[in-house]
């Protein structure tokens, strides 16, 4: 019996022990992480930790900046250049997880916090890009450099660190300066405004419909509409406002509202209705109108340029990209205009004849795009996504993506179980080189979920550097896919399949990248070459070989049949003379209201401005660009201005570089593979992009293997 | 930190908060495009619910057996102490009813051997029961039990029946647990084994501790009124209490 009563104690307080705790009241970033792989202690990071954490990380940062500004000797590259890549640990610290933690796994708090920061970090980066006696120091060094014994990798860096100085206006005199910084918080001004409006524009219009008036939709796109509409009743201020929603259906401008309804509704002109509004958004001459507001913002972006002696913004903005003047930016769109623009010319004639085989009189316009485009797809590529989902359960084609990493470069990848990340759907994994050796750290986290942000990216929880010792990176892929349903395996559609091996390929540069100096490494490239790791490794999700060897049946274990994967590679040609003409036109737009000189952008009229430049590429009627410029965020209110291009850019070069491998015969051709991995993802930033090109490829990019991957070859 | 990258970061920062997105459009006019995140706590509770269970799943297939089955003990261990408040309560009834220790052995026997069948076909699939509707019973159970408790002074011979019937249900609330915490397909048998055991020894310790306590503590036999009929009104009034509560619930 004491036996007995021994072993029920001791069960019991194995049963009711604690996993032991962190004293709440120390704040994890003080600490140094011996976790497992410096993994951050997620469980023991709450929300109130960040603030102070901020707080003395940038204190830090200042100090350490002091201290080398403050060094007695002669500035050198070591005890400067070198010195700042040590500097803001702890900042980088708590920025890495803050900023991943707020966008994958957030709450108010952390919203609020995100809102809080940000002006306090623009200021605190401010005064160390502004800081003269730093400068004065990367100056004298840059000054010798001819002198000084330097690897390219130095040169590089010293080069890249001078130019972030004089980028920010340090060679400018006192007036200039002070020029500069006006413009920019005027500008800075004006970007929130263009948001805000287009905001408030985006919400103010709703399509408020009866039940008469609901021809063609689908059960599903009724019942949301339905229920935008009992939202919005509940939401309405007065009970009087609330009445008019009762028993309506809403759609709005929101793409996730409006798309559904022009596809699918055939009242003609409702369709016309909710297109109007979503096109005119910031063009309503009312006080949330964008027309002024985006001309002040070209104007003052030139005047800006010009003070910093360069002959217009575009021209600011390229000098730091692959392409490096406007000239070669508008060469290239305008070489892929044309095709586009074919493409789409035959796919408004398709759509027409539907359309006339419908009996319908009228000329497909804008506004028909949708439903027409539609009822060609059904027609012509004829793909069931549902039959494909059962073969790409996450799992398989997480397989799939490690195997084909695997063949190109021996990396193995081992699943770790016993740490905790922040939330239990995010899994990682232990990534090996081939000769056995740790790479780095894989974290992916794949389901949608309400408290994570839309969209897919990649981010990293530590960097990569050889400066003191081998630092290994620890690289996340965030992406946005159905959860699976009770104890089915997530399913995923070929579009999220592409999108995982996309976020892949951003991860493998950011793993497989093995540089000294850690602000160089991985995805730190310019802006129109770091999607060319990414979009390359997209190629092989869509290679036959490839695809078969992961996507097998979840139940029955067969592989996916050929005549499907005909169809889905079919499929994905559909509809890109459309998709191609609009990017094409948004990018052109963006090209050419920033390439205007301070003079020429005096007194615009957006409306004016942007009517004659789209006439002059000849923009079809019945497409719009992808963004007009009253609606054009991106460039207005954030940061693509004269860099939309860049997804084609990128578009360019991973089509060309995937066509090394077809002419090689083989996708996994190993010399090819090791060269990939040598001349461009190990190389983080460390030379300039255009040689990391032409060092894989032997020659600049030509566009022709794109213009085959998107079906505008005139070939179909 | 380098200025470059301090700089790049701090546009980043500010603009989106993210190293780099799939598509420009995710980030730079989210917000605008989306509209503002909702945060429903319930859903998000009920999400990490359902990645919890599919984070456990994943472990336990990557575990060899011998740690998934301490694993299952422990969790049917835990489905009694200390999660199992119904089900203690329901065998310190049974224990205060027994003048011996013999019939409490068999009280206790009839239990487990009913529950067992039903965590068993229930894991299967093969019985099904709404949830709440079994959670009422359980806590009518208690009361019936304790009740008689105080009006009979033996237990009667149909009272082993009525322990069984008990036992059935008992099976089906575990079960129901049990598919919460998720069950794996592969070693299905073993691991249910393994669960079950855990439920013994929980029950097991129940009655040694309580028979430690009033043996040891209060040098008191289990069987006198002095304590039985307390006891077992206060089962009673507790069971009655979720009994009401449940109802009102459902
Ligand atoms: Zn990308």
């Amino acid at each position: 019996m004491r036996k007995l009563v021994f072993i029920s104690a001791l069960l019991l307080i194995v049963a009711c022990q604690q996993e032991s705790k962190m004293d709440p009241n120390i704040n994890p970033f003080f600490q140094s992480w011996d976790t497992a792989y410096e993994v951050p202690p997620f469980m023991d990071i709450k929300d109130e930790h960040y603030m102070p954490a901020f707080k003395k990380g940038m204190e830090e940062n200042l100090s350490d900046i002091d201290e080398i500004v403050n060094n007695s000797e002669a500035p050198t590259f070591s005890n400067t250049i070198e010195e700042l890549e040590r500097t803001g640990k702890l900042l980088g610290k708590v920025s890495r997880v803050f900023s991943n933690l707020a966008s994958s796994n957030t709450n108010p708090q952390l919203q609020e916090l995100q809102r809080e920061l940000s002006p306090m970090l623009s200021a605190h980066y401010d005064k160390i890009s502004l800081n003269e006696e730093l400068f004065k120091r990367v100056e004298a060094i840059w000054q010798d450099k001819d002198a000084i014994e330097l690897t390219s990798e130095q040169r590089k860096l010293l080069n890249d660190t001078r130019k972030q100085f004089v980028r920010s206006g340090a060679l400018m005199n006192e007036k200039e300066k002070k020029q500069i910084t006006e413009i920019n918080s005027k500008i800075s001004g004006l970007s929130t405004s263009f948001g805000q409006n287009l905001l408030a524009e985006t919400n103010g219009f709703e399509l408020i419909l009866e039940n008469s008036d609901l021809d063609g939709l689908s059960e599903g796109i009724i019942a949301a509409a339905s229920e935008a509409a009992s939202q919005k009743m509940e939401k309405a201020e007065t009970k009087e406002e609330g009445e008019k929603y009762k028993d309506k259906f809403v759609f709005t401008p929101h793409r996730s509202s409006m798309y559904p309804f022009l596809t699918e509704s055939t009242r003609r002109d409702l369709r016309e209705q909710l297109y109007n509004s979503y096109v005119m958004r910031g063009d309503n001459n009312n006080e949330t109108d964008n027309k002024e507001i985006a001309a002040q913002i070209a104007k003052l972006r030139a005047e800006r340029a010009e003070i910093m002696g360069y002959k217009s913004h575009a021209h600011f903005v390229l000098d730091d990209n692959m392409l490096k003047t406007p000239e070669e930016v508008y060469d290239l769109l305008t070489k892929l205009w044309e095709p586009a623009v074919k493409r789409a010319k035959v796919e408004i004639a398709d759509m027409q004849a539907v359309a006339d085989a419908e009996g319908q009189v009228f000329e497909v316009a804008a506004w028909d795009w949708w439903h027409y485009s539609e009822k060609v797809r059904k027609e012509k590529y004829n793909l069931d996504e549902s039959a494909i989902k059962p073969y790409l359960s996450l799992d398989n084609v997480l397989e799939g993506v490690f195997s084909t990493t695997n063949k190109l470069w021996g990396l193995s990848f081992t699943e770790i179980f016993d740490i905790d990340l922040y939330h239990p759907d995010a899994r990682i994994w232990e990534v090996k080189d081939k000769d056995g050796s740790h790479l780095g750290i894989f974290i992916g986290d794949y389901f949608t979920r309400s408290n994570k942000r839309g969209g897919a990216w990649m981010s990293s929880f530590k960097g990569q550097s050889n400066l003191d010792g081998r630092e290994r990176p620890i690289i996340v892929n965030v992406c946005n896919f159905p959860a699976p349903v009770g104890d089915k395996p997530a399913l995923l559609s070929f579009d999220n399949v592409v999108t995982l091996f996309h976020e892949f390929g951003h991860a493998m540069h950011g793993t497989l990248t093995d540089v000294t100096y850690g602000s160089m490494a991985g995805t730190s490239g310019p802006r129109d070459f770091i999607e060319l790791p990414s979009q390359l490794l997209e190629h092989w999700a869509s290679e036959p070989e490839v695809l078969k060897s992961f996507a097998t049946h979840y139940e029955t274990g067969e592989a996916i049949p050929d005549d499907l994967i005909d169809k889905l590679l079919n499929a994905s040609k559909f509809n890109q003379g459309f998709i191609n003409t609009e990017y094409l036109a948004a990018s052109l737009l963006d090209m050419d209201w920033h390439s205007i000189s301070a003079e020429q952008a005096q007194q615009l009229d957006a409306n004016k401005f942007e009517s004659e430049s789209l006439k002059k590429y000849g923009l079809l009627d019945e497409i719009a660009p992808r963004y007009r410029t009253t609606y054009f965020a991106h460039i207005f209110s954030g940061g693509y201005s004269s860099g939309y291009y860049s997804y084609v850019h990128a578009a360019v070069l991973d089509s060309d570089a995937f066509e090394a491998f077809k002419e090689a015969g083989d996708v996994f051709d190993a010399e090819l593979s090791l060269k990939l991995r040598e001349t461009i993802y190990s190389k983080g930033s460390t030379e300039d992009a255009m040689d990391l090109f032409v060092n894989f490829r032997g020659r600049k990019a030509i566009i022709e293997p794109l213009l085959k991957v998107r079906g505008l070859d005139g070939s179909k | 930190m380098r200025v470059h990258e301090i700089i790049i970061f701090c546009f980043l920062f500010c603009v989106s908060f993210n190293a780099f997105s799939h598509n420009p459009e995710d980030f730079v006019i989210a917000e605008i495009e989306r509209g503002q995140m909702n945060f429903e706590n319930e859903e998000i509770a009920a999400e990490y619910g359902a990645a919890l269970k599919r984070q456990r799943a994943r472990r336990l297939a990557a575990m060899p057996l011998y740690k998934k089955f301490y694993i299952f003990v422990k969790a049917g261990f835990e489905h009694i102490i200390p999660q199992g408040l119904d089900h203690i309560l329901f065998v310190l009834g049974l224990f205060f009813s027994c003048i011996t220790f013999r019939s409490l052995l068999w009280q206790v026997t009839a239990f487990t051997v009913a529950h067992s069948i039903t965590l068993v076909l229930a894991a299967q699939g093969l019985v099904q029961l709404r949830g709440d509707i079994v959670e009422i019973i359980i806590a009518l159970s208690i009361v019936w039990i304790a009740v008689e408790n105080c009006l009979y002074k033996e237990t009667s011979k149909w009272r082993y029946l009525v322990v069984f019937s008990f036992g059935l249900l008992h099976g089906l609330g575990f079960a129901a647990l049990l598919t919460q915490y998720g069950l794996p397909k592969e070693n299905f048998i073993s691991l249910l084994l393994a669960f079950n055991i855990g439920v013994e020894f929980g029950q097991l310790a129940v009655l040694v501790i309580a028979f430690l306590l009033i043996k040891l503590v209060l040098r008191k036999n289990w069987y006198s009124n002095q304590i039985k009929i307390p006891a077992s009104i206060i089962i009673a009034l507790v069971g009655l209490f979720w009994f009401v509560e449940r109802v009102f619930q459902f």
